[in-house]
């Protein structure tokens, strides 16, 4: 099943499906990186894209197939209490901050400590200083970002939805991390069938792992 | 127009109130204008066929199935090597690996699987037949049909059947038991099928669309809203507090669509039917479609409105307010149906799951709302909600909008309707007493004025009636003879 990170029976054959989070203030240019890498567009007045609040991207990463599928969550203070229910059961999280924007980083503050809390290390967490076109405008210091996301265990990343700057990269280094992560889970697991069984509710939160007496060593690890 | 101030109207013309066959006796609309005897007589009717037909179209699809694979499949026994029963022989090695779970549901084939399951099957098959709606029927034609040009299909079939033939036995469990069971026979029944297509996940979603639509639409009634569960308590206070919430304005909740563009109003009046309608589905997966459709009116009418694409900031207020417009019905059970028993792979990263995924998030938005959510004074927001009327005319109520007359339409059409149901709910009962106070008053009358009568009459009349009395010959008189 290619579900919740899992993949599908034989290595050879896998192909992954992630499902990343958008988090961030509003205004730090979350719509506008989503549209740039899955549309490459920028402020078009001519976009064709009915909404960017999801948008998939199907890639291929050494031979293996991945998609990709980014869920833009609303961020406005007054949904705050919703962000659990949109982040269960994702593998990735992308938290942008505006580098002219102090209080936008602080925000990402809260939600690593929140996506921790809630997801502990199951998550790949990516911090991203946008609009850095805006150098001259920059608020938040690289040095403190870097240090703080590397004490919370997450990569940062520096961009320019403008200019289209390290957006690529942002994106096909988390998904080479979350392929990473899916599969030592796999291997620790047993197999992916176990591991989405874990994981396959769609709302009910799991507090533990109740099928945890699931034994190990899967059919997949065995081809 | 007229249409409906007509419906509105409590009482009708007196000759539309006959019996429409014409017998003379008041009909009543609950009865399709027909009167009591009539109906029941139409009715009676209506069902035998019915029931005739559902046997026949089961029993010909019984034909059909078996004929179908006997003549498109090789016999399991020609080619032992087909990928499929090497589903069998992993399945034998997975079941030793995980026995609880998946030995409740496979065991039957999963030794001597051909024969000993298509007889259990035939065995059931005719009270399992008879159970099935005509919908049912329909929709194991298709799955048949979609079978046919599968290999592995026969066994997919049998697994499907088996299943649900098995969760007839498990009606008494909990909700989760319940899911449980469907998802672990989701998740068995499509990593087998990873195995036989090589992993074409596209391939094998396919199929398990076509697996829970199968499955669901036999189950959907035991499974929905199982009364083991409080969903239908949390439905009623979900429906509650949606009413008491009817004062919300879309200014309120920012929603960035403006419902004086024509277009935009459309899309909303759309929206709030695909949500209406998702109740009526059955399959889990019809019901996303339900959602994502909506979804899709809601991006439209933002698109039209703002001129960029919907964020999710835009998206999410607009749901809440369709939400709260529509007051969808069941909603908590749908909810939790979809979770229970929707195929996994679809809630998790699929585009359907995330409008899913936001409808839950406006469900809990609605719940939890409070003065804070809506930018409003603690003052502002009681008062509102103890009455709201109050407030009156000074409240942005959306009645006072003139665009929304466009939204009101269908709502108020939809209000028309429930109102008349209760009418004719209340006629109905009104007039079953009247009837019976009539019936009742009529042998009385009856009581009253013959009482004893009747028999006196009865014995008066033998005697009237005798006209030739007179002319009998007198009654003989004893006579006595001597010798
Ligand atoms: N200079 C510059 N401006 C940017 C960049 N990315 C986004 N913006 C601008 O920032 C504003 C907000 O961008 P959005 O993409 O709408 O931000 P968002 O995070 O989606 O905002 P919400 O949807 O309100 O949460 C827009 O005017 C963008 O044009 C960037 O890299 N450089
Ligand atoms: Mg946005
Ligand atoms: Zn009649």
């Amino acid at each position: 099943m290619a579900a919740g990170g899992g993949a599908a029976a034989t290595s050879a054959h896998r192909t992954f499906s992630f499902k990343v989070v958008l988090l961030g203030e509003g205004c730090v240019g979350k719509t506008s990186l989503v549209l740039r890498y899955c549309e490459n567009k920028f402020n078009d007045k001519h976009i064709t894209t009915l909404q960017a609040s999801f948008l998939t991207k199907k890639l291929n990463i050494t031979g293996k197939r991945v998609n990709l599928a980014i869920w833009d969550t609303a961020g406005q203070e007054r949904f705050h209490a919703l962000g659990p229910i949109y982040y269960r059961d994702s593998n990735g999280a992308v938290l942008v901050y505006d580098v002219t924007d102090e209080d936008s980083f602080q925000k990402v503050k809260n939600w690593v400590k929140e996506l921790r809390k809630m997801l502990g290390n199951e998550i790949c967490l990516c911090i991203v200083g946008n609009k850095v076109d805006l150098e001259k405008e920059r608020h938040v210091s690289v040095e403190d970002a870097e240090a703080y996301a590397e004490s919370v265990g997450a990569k940062h990343y520096h961009t320019s939805a403008k200019l289209n700057k390290g957006i690529e990269e942002l994106f096909l280094d988390l998904c080479k991390r979350m392929m990473e992560t899916a599969q030592v889970d796999e291997r620790s697991k047993g197999n992916g069938t176990s591991h989405a069984s874990t994981g396959r509710r769609g709302v009910q939160i799991i507090d533990d792992e109740p099928q945890a007496a699931m034994p190990a060593g899967g059919c997949c690890s065995s081809g | 127009m007229s249409q409906r101030s007509e419906r509105r109207g409590i009482h009708v013309d007196q000759s539309e109130l006959l019996c429409k066959k014409g017998c003379g006796y008041y009909g009543n609309a609950a009865w399709q204008g027909l009167c009591s005897k009539c109906w029941r007589e139409e009715y009676q009717r209506a069902r035998q066929k019915q029931i005739q037909e559902d046997w026949e179209l089961a029993e010909k699809l019984q034909r059909e199935e078996d004929a179908a694979y006997a003549s498109s499949h090789v016999p399991p026994s020609q080619s032992s090597l087909t990928p499929f029963s090497k589903f069998e022989e992993k399945k034998t090695n997975e079941k030793t690996r995980k026995v609880t779970t998946v030995k409740k549901f496979f065991s039957p084939s999963s030794r001597s699987n051909t024969k000993k399951e298509s007889h259990e099957a035939k065995s059931h098959s005719p009270s399992f037949a008879r159970r099935s709606s005509v919908e049912t029927d329909q929709v194991s034609r298709e799955f048949v049909d979609f079978l046919r040009s599968l290999k592995p299909g026969r066994e997919i079939h049998k697994q499907s059947r088996a299943f649900v033939e098995s969760m007839g036995n498990k009606k008494d469990l909990g909700a989760d038991e319940l899911s449980e069971c469907v998802q672990d026979f989701y998740q068995n029944m499509s990593d087998r099928l990873l195995t036989h297509f090589k992993g074409s996940s596209e391939k094998v979603e396919r199929v398990m669309d076509q697996v829970e639509k199968y499955i669901m639409t036999r189950l959907y009634k035991s499974m929905f809203c199982p009364e083991t569960t409080d969903d239908e308590k949390k439905d009623l206070s979900t429906q509650h507090r949606i009413r008491a919430l009817h004062w919300v304005t879309i200014q309120m909740l920012c929603v960035p669509v403006d419902e004086e563009i024509p277009e935009a109003a459309d899309s909303v009046v759309k929206a709030i039917t695909d949500i209406i309608e998702m109740d009526s589905k059955r399959v889990p997966r019809d019901k996303l479609a339900c959602i994502t459709s909506c979804s899709k009116h809601i991006f439209n009418a933002i698109m039209v409105t703002k001129k960029e694409p919907a964020s999710a900031d835009d998206f999410l207020p607009t749901l809440i307010y369709i939400v709260l417009k529509a007051n969808p019905p069941r909603l908590q059970s749908n909810i939790q149906y979809i979770t229970r028993f929707c195929n996994p792979s679809r809630l998790m990263s699929g585009e359907d799951g995330y409008y899913f995924t936001n409808l839950c998030c406006a469900v809990a938005f609605i719940e939890k709302l409070d003065a804070h959510s809506l930018n409003l004074s603690v003052e502002d927001f009681e008062r509102y909600m103890c009455g709201g009327s109050g407030s009156g005319d000074e409240s942005p109520c959306r009645r006072s909008e003139p665009p929304s007359q466009w939204l009101l339409e269908p709502l108020s059409a939809l209000q028309d309707r429930q109102q008349r149901v209760l009418e004719e709910a209340q006629d109905l009962q009104i007039e079953i007493q009247r009837w019976q106070e009539s019936v009742s008053r009529e042998v009385q009358d009856i009581i009253s004025k013959y009482p004893l009568e009747i028999k006196r009459q009865a014995a008066h009349a033998i005697d009237c009636e005798n006209e030739e009395n007179d002319r009998l010959p007198p009654p003989l008189q004893p006579q006595v003879f001597t010798t």
